[in-house]
């Protein structure tokens, strides 16, 4: 370590890297209360939810390619995949995502799952609103994230109950098209 | 001397053309950049296997014309950054950190909430910086 005789010299820090969990908390249900005045039906207000996310999912691509990537592109499924999983959560949330699953039952489905997302913390959906998950707005943040790198693929997140545990957990589940399994075929 | 340099979307759209020579020849500076988006696509479907990496960014001299040479950079989201220098001795490393600064305006343009992707980029800091930029690049190759 350099001993910076001159005050001056010494170079700046590069500041916390947080943001306030309450500031994002109040913001994010400003977000879902505006939506939800202004659609008639559930489906409708998971879909803007989602393409609010997509517009993250865009910018934070460029942005992580640049910072962390240095030079390399990613090409494979299983490359993406994995920058989603931990270098995108990492910035995003402050941790890698608890898991990542290939479905069983279709070639082209895999799953991330998170023991509880953090835009649900302070979210319990009422029972008449069905199935619907706040989630939606990270789905359409990995859906923003693997559009634009090239992998084409439908988004959604779905509650999943845990035995045991009170509060079920949450399943981003990622189903790609088909030319992208036709390409990681043919890359071998 | 860099005379023109080109942002190109991944529908091949232009999204931020700029030359910087008094001449008017900007007509041909467009064509040029145009010929070379095929270069760069036949790149990137028949990558070299023996040559550079599969899935670098940098994609080097391009093809070089009479006086021009023009150099490419693709990004993860398929953006392509087209770069015409009249200068004969170019330093790789010298190409390499332009892109990569390149690289950094043109994420600080996108990151802009106002911006829609895939239309021009419109911003006058974004255009600042890369006139700063590509002045910076004509000191360095000098000296």
């Amino acid at each position: 370590m350099k001993q910076y005789t001159n005050v001056l010299d010494r170079p700046i820090s590069k500041g916390k890297q947080e943001v306030s969990l309450s500031g994002f908390a109040f913001l994010f249900s400003e977000l879902v209360q505006y939506n939800q005045t202004q659609v008639d039906n559930i489906a409708e207000l998971e879909r803007r939810l989602e393409d609010a996310g997509y517009a993250v999912g865009t910018r934070i691509l460029e942005l992580l390619c640049h910072r962390e990537k240095g030079n390399r592109r990613e090409t494979r499924l299983l490359g993406i995949l994995s920058f989603v999983h931990s270098t995108v959560w990492k910035v995003l949330f402050g941790k890698v995502a608890d898991s990542l699953e290939k479905g069983t039952e279709h070639e082209d489905e895999y799953m991330i799952s998170e023991k509880e997302l953090l835009v649900n913390r302070f979210i319990s959906i009422p029972k008449d609103m069905g199935a619907f998950n706040c989630g939606a707005f990270v789905a359409g943040i990995v859906r923003g994230v693997l559009d634009n790198a090239g992998f084409p693929a439908v988004v959604s997140a779905h509650f999943v109950p845990v035995d045991g545990q009170q509060r079920p957990r949450t399943t981003i589940l990622i189903k790609f098209a088909e030319e992208v399994l036709q390409r990681e075929a043919r890359l071998g | 001397m860099i005379v023109c340099v080109a942002v190109v979307g991944h529908q091949n759209n232009p999204l931020y053309i700029q030359s910087f020579t008094e001449a008017d020849d900007a007509l041909k500076l467009h064509h040029i950049v145009h010929c070379s988006l095929d270069v760069v696509d036949e790149r990137v479907n028949n990558p070299k296997k023996s040559g550079p990496t599969l899935n670098e960014t940098f994609l080097g001299l391009l093809y070089p014309t009479e006086n021009y040479k023009v150099y490419g950079y693709l990004t993860n989201t398929k953006v392509k950054f087209i770069m015409v220098t009249t200068d004969l001795d170019v330093r790789d490393a010298d190409v390499r950190n332009f892109f990569r600064r390149f690289h950094a305006a043109y994420v600080d343009a996108v990151s802009n909430p106002f911006h829609v992707p895939g239309k021009k980029i419109t911003s006058r800091t974004f255009a600042e910086r890369v006139s700063t930029i590509v002045k910076s690049f004509g000191l360095n190759a000098a000296g």
